[in-house]
């Protein structure tokens, strides 16, 4: 017998004898569940992880759009300005009115000169048109009447801002 | 069952079938652990070794050509991590010099029975278990898996040149170990 056929044979004999154990077969069952796991839901840690990137990704141009645009705490956007006439470069021009108030007023102060100054401007942009026009007929009395008391208020802040106030 | 009937199945249990993953199982289980087994010979790395073959399966059957056989790709898989298995043993010297101290020790204890039956009844089966892992994986995927040289090669991804010489010097140790003991192997 040649020994090509000799070792064919012993090894097909031998490979008979070698038999896989049956527990072998759970072992290879919880790796498949496990694989399956993964690839059907991913793992619940990787979820969180993926939301919490996302959410990050969301935060932080909203963040720093906020930041640049104080602006828009009073006019919403720039458009709300030029259906009234206005221009980009005037929302820039009052953005950097309100970014000099921001850095010389204290905290409380410029909240409350934010407020007032939004006031005025809901008066402002009543009366006045779409070709930035002004119309102060157009206000009632009671109107009127807020319009100055808002002035009056602001008086001190604006000295405060151009650095005309006395200390 | 052939491997184009086998193929579904596969599909299917990749895709997180559990009854076409038993039937894959069955289908192949022996082959791969005998396979493994010839190949080494502790019983937690045989068992170890065929649990991360069909891992690999599962993970990588995407990447199987069905033009090509598929016991051709799951020998591939088999024969790469039995080698993976061989280097990180090598690597870790201290766990390779602990596992040599087992091999030493306790070498009736993790050999299958009927591994050694079979070595007593079958001379040359005996020789190839001594034969260095080299010459051994080519005599295994020669004469019991009945692969080509050219596709030992392949399989293996060594030149073929490096094939013949392994083979031929594993079959000059086989005949030169059996007929000292007195074996009937005609040279030819």
């Amino acid at each position: 017998m040649s020994i090509d056929k000799q070792l064919r044979e012993e090894l097909r004999e031998a490979a008979d004898s070698m038999n896989c154990p049956p527990e072998l077969y759970e072992r290879a069952r919880q790796s498949y569940q496990h694989y399956v796991n993964e690839k059907r839901g991913k793992s619940p840690m990787k979820k969180r992880m993926l939301a919490g990137i996302a959410a990050v990704a969301i935060l932080i141009p909203s963040a720093a759009f906020a930041a640049s645009y104080l602006a828009d705490d009073i006019f919403g956007s720039s458009s709300t300005i030029e259906q009234h006439g206005g221009t980009q470069e005037d929302y820039q021009e009052i953005e950097g009115m309100l970014q000099a108030a921001k850095g010389k007023l204290t905290e409380d102060e410029f909240q409350e000169y934010m407020e007032l100054t939004k006031q005025l401007m809901q008066l402002k942009l009543k009366i006045t048109d779409e070709n930035g026009v002004k119309h102060e007929e157009k206000l009632t009395k009671e109107e009127q009447q807020q319009f100055e008391q808002l002035a009056s208020k602001l008086a001190p802040y604006f000295e405060k801002i151009n650095g005309t106030a006395k200390p | 069952m052939n491997d184009k009937e086998l193929l579904p199945w596969l599909e299917k249990a990749t895709l997180g079938d559990e009854s076409a993953f038993q039937l894959v199982y069955q289908a192949t289980h022996q082959d791969v652990y005998r396979t493994v087994a010839f190949l080494v010979y502790n019983k937690q790395d045989i068992e170890d070794i065929v649990n991360e073959v069909y891992m690999h399966m599962w993970r990588s059957f995407h990447k199987y050509d069905p033009n090509r056989p598929f016991r051709f790709w799951l020998h591939g898989i088999t024969v790469r991590l039995v080698q993976d298995w061989k280097r990180k043993t090598w690597r870790r010297i201290r766990l390779f010099e602990r596992n040599r101290q087992m091999t030493c020790e306790q070498q009736f204890d993790w050999t299958d029975k009927a591994v050694l039956q079979s070595e007593m009844q079958h001379e040359l089966f005996s020789l190839v278990r001594q034969l260095s892992y080299k010459l051994r994986v080519v005599v295994i995927l020669r004469y019991f898996h009945d692969y080509a040289l050219e596709e030992i090669a392949d399989m293996l991804q060594i030149p073929v040149g490096t094939v013949k010489s392994r083979h031929h010097l594993a079959l000059k140790q086989l005949r030169k170990r059996h007929e000292r003991t007195g074996g009937d192997v005609y040279v030819h």
